[in-house]
């Protein structure tokens, strides 16, 4: 307010308060939040400090105990390792191929908008269908895949069954879902960036990749941020890929963080335990993010 | 879930719905508070019986309301994920069902005794026939010499097998014994450089109706005591843990890692020649045209061993109209509400004394034969949803793919007395 409009401070020394109908109009936004997702984090901080039975009677204080088998616990450190593979993998082979698929789709005619389309489509589709849909497909007994692998003389892969290939597979299917949403973001991106740019760049004889590393990938800076930022965390909340392909199985080999608090939570009803694993994923989220923010801003600064 | 679920196994359906459950908070009680309007007192029960047997259990509802004019049951059916997640706040705050099937594992009864949310039913003893349940069921519903629900369904596994593949294999009858079901699986497992084309035996480790324990039953193991202690490292269990997971490694009888709708899709689709299975897959095996033949669970050194599935059906602790609701109880586990779901459903009923009743109907009877002997996965223990899936179908998973047997039953055994408490 002050800085909007300080000519009214200046004048009139203590601003009475006047209702400002701008209030009227956020507070359905504010209220929804409150409800729906401020009350929510700070009730399940407060259940993570308890031994919390949905529906209990009584559910005991135990201060940090929670945290402290958290702590102990390997089949969290486990599903963090499964969700930190994942997240890396997914975010650099999101980001990487989407680049590349875009600087090569990047003139319109008519057979790279169909090739657009055709890389955007898995996006559409919800995480579950195309879950359940590659796991039709991978099916060692009756998939289409290893059905075609099989034909051409090869040994039909244990994707999903496998513990050493059913993280990969996942990982692969998760850049197939999300590589179109990455493509069309730094598409239009590179659109944006001034013909001119180019023209002075090939006058000062630069070739393609010159161009490329000196031209299209400075002007994606924020779209390249942005992808980054959005694959991590969504890679970090991975659940829906895994409940519908693995069930986090086999032997935990893709059991995600969110999978197992899901477990612990909704299955074996544990919520005080499941709350502390949410709460430590809500921290390295923040972590996370909070350095993405700064590295990309050190880079703007330079 | 103890991966039980049962009736709706191979109904992608669930998958969405629990996810959907994920993202709404639990909050959606408000599912049929019970009401009496007009002299008739209105009951509301939520049930997970999605599958092909859910007209059985409407028509049973139908009959009850028709033959008391006082009293109207409405049954609505959700995927069991959708109940596990609405039943315990709806209950908890006096919201939920008049009755309901918590879950298709029937030690999932433990976490809703412990809230408090489900009425005992000691004093409707008497009008409700306990005596004439399953001894197995009887005692896995009893908690502290409470009686706190009744059969909803009542099942036992029988071995199925396809008669095509037995005759083109030269087998004439199917296994009777544990040599013989031994030798048969490995008779009618055939591959050809490597890649097997037919399975001997389809088995599943994981979100299925239990297999492995009748393979550890059958040679006299078994997972947890009476008194909650491990016996999964066992030399009758390691042995038969052994047995097995070899004939799965070295000879390839069944493939690894399969969910329960992964082996029934592999039997279905003729790539396997026996499964281990309930009586809810009858129908779907012989509308895929299998030949189908259904026999008694191979006996074993221990004897004649099968695992019984039983649904639980409970009463809510606060509901206004406990009489109707235990009159309801009485009636649908009678005689005559008994003897004529078993005829609808194919299931066997959930009383020892309908002998005459389903005889007529032999598919029926094979699986009522079974009741006697059947036993519950994790009976009466606590910790069953833990001990499920945090030690026994990992310890699976891992001797599938060459574990060390008996390490692994150790390391489980360990990890199960943690869980169970058990000091020895």
């Amino acid at each position: 307010m002050a800085t909007l409009n300080p000519s009214s401070r200046a004048a009139g020394g203590r601003r009475r308060w006047r209702f400002n109908t701008a209030y009227l109009f956020v507070a359905p936004s504010v209220v929804l939040i409150a409800v729906f997702i401020a009350e929510p984090i700070v009730q399940s901080g407060w259940m993570s400090l308890h031994n919390w039975t949905i529906g209990g009677s009584d559910n005991p204080f135990t201060g940090l105990a929670n945290y402290r088998a958290l702590w102990h616990d390997s089949r969290f450190w486990n599903a963090l390792r499964v969700t930190v593979i994942y997240t890396g993998a997914v975010t650099v082979g999101q980001v990487g191929l989407g680049l590349a698929i875009a600087s090569r789709l990047r003139r319109t005619t008519w057979f790279s908008s169909l090739l657009r389309t055709a890389y955007f489509f898995p996006f559409v589709a919800s995480l579950v269908v195309v879950g359940i849909v590659w796991k039709f497909l991978l099916d060692p007994q009756v998939g289409l895949v290893d059905g075609w692998l099989g034909g051409l003389g090869f040994s039909a892969p244990q994707w999903l069954q496998s513990t050493s290939l059913a993280l990969p597979t996942v990982i692969a299917v998760g850049i197939w879902k999300n590589v179109g949403f990455t493509m069309i973001v730094l598409l239009a991106g590179m659109q944006q960036v001034p013909a001119d740019l180019y023209e002075a760049a090939m006058l000062d004889g630069a070739g393609p990749w010159r161009r490329f590393t000196a031209v299209t990938l400075p002007a994606l800076r924020p779209a390249l941020l942005f992808t980054t930022l959005i694959a991590t965390i969504t890679g970090l909340q991975l659940f829906d890929l895994v409940f519908a392909m693995t069930g986090g199985g086999p032997v935990f080999s893709t059991e995600s963080i969110v999978m197992y608090l899901y477990e612990k939570g909704f299955v074996e009803f544990q919520m005080g335990y499941a709350s502390a694993i949410a709460w430590v994923l809500f921290v390295v989220i923040l972590a996370v993010s909070a350095v993405q923010l700064r590295v990309a801003r050190n880079r703007d600064g330079d | 879930m103890k991966g039980s679920v049962i009736n709706m196994r191979r109904s992608a359906a669930c998958l969405g719905a629990a996810l959907a459950a994920v993202t709404l908070t639990a909050g959606c009680g408000n599912n049929g508070v019970s009401t009496s309007s007009g002299g008739v007192v209105q009951l509301s029960m939520l049930t997970g019986f999605t599958g092909p047997d859910e007209p059985a259990y409407q028509a049973l509802v139908a009959e009850f309301n028709k033959t008391h004019p006082d009293i109207h049951v409405t049954m609505t059916v959700e995927p069991w994920a959708t109940v596990a997640q609405k039943l315990p706040a709806s209950w908890a705050t006096g919201a939920g069902p008049d009755l309901a099937t918590p879950s298709s594992d029937p030690g999932s009864i433990f976490s809703y005794i412990k809230t408090n949310s489900v009425l005992p039913l000691d004093s409707a003893v008497g009008k409700i026939d306990a005596g004439a349940f399953p001894s197995a069921v009887r005692d896995a519903f009893t908690v502290d010499g409470k009686l706190y629900a009744v059969p909803a369904n009542m099942a036992t596994l029988a071995l199925y097998y396809n008669k095509d593949m037995f005759t083109a294999a030269g087998i004439s009858n199917p296994p009777a014994t544990q040599d013989d079901f031994v030798a048969d699986a490995k008779k009618l497992t055939v591959s050809s450089g490597g890649t097997v084309s037919q399975y001997g035996l389809s088995l599943a480790d994981n979100q299925t109706i239990q297999m492995w324990p009748i393979l550890q039953w059958m040679n006299g193991g078994d997972i947890v005591d009476g008194h909650g202690c491990a016996v999964v490292n066992s030399a009758a269990s390691v042995s038969a843990l052994t047995k097995w997971s070899q004939l799965v490694i070295q000879n390839h009888i069944s493939p690894i890692g399969q969910s329960g709708a992964d082996a029934d899709t592999l039997f279905a689709s003729r790539k396997a020649a026996m499964e281990i299975n309930g009586p809810w897959a009858a129908a779907g095996y012989k509308s895929a045209g299998i030949n189908l033949g259904i026999a008694e669970v191979p006996v074993g050194p221990a004897g004649p061993i099968t695992l019984a599935s039983t649904v639980p059906l409970m009463i809510e602790r606060n509901t206004p109209h406990a009489a109707q609701a235990e009159q309801f109880l009485a009636w649908y586990t009678g005689k005559t509400a008994q003897a004529q779901f078993s005829q609808s459903s194919g299931f066997p009923p959930a009383r020892t004394d309908l002998g005459d009743a389903v005889a007529a109907n032999p598919t029926v009877a094979l699986f009522a034969k079974a009741l006697p002997y059947a036993k519950l996965y994790l009976a009466g223990q606590p910790q069953a949803t833990s001990i499920d899936t945090d030690v026994y179908i990992p310890m699976i998973q891992q001797i599938e793919r060459g574990a060390n047997v008996k390490s692994a039953a150790d390391s489980a055994a360990q990890k199960i007395n943690q869980l169970t408490g058990c000091k020895s």
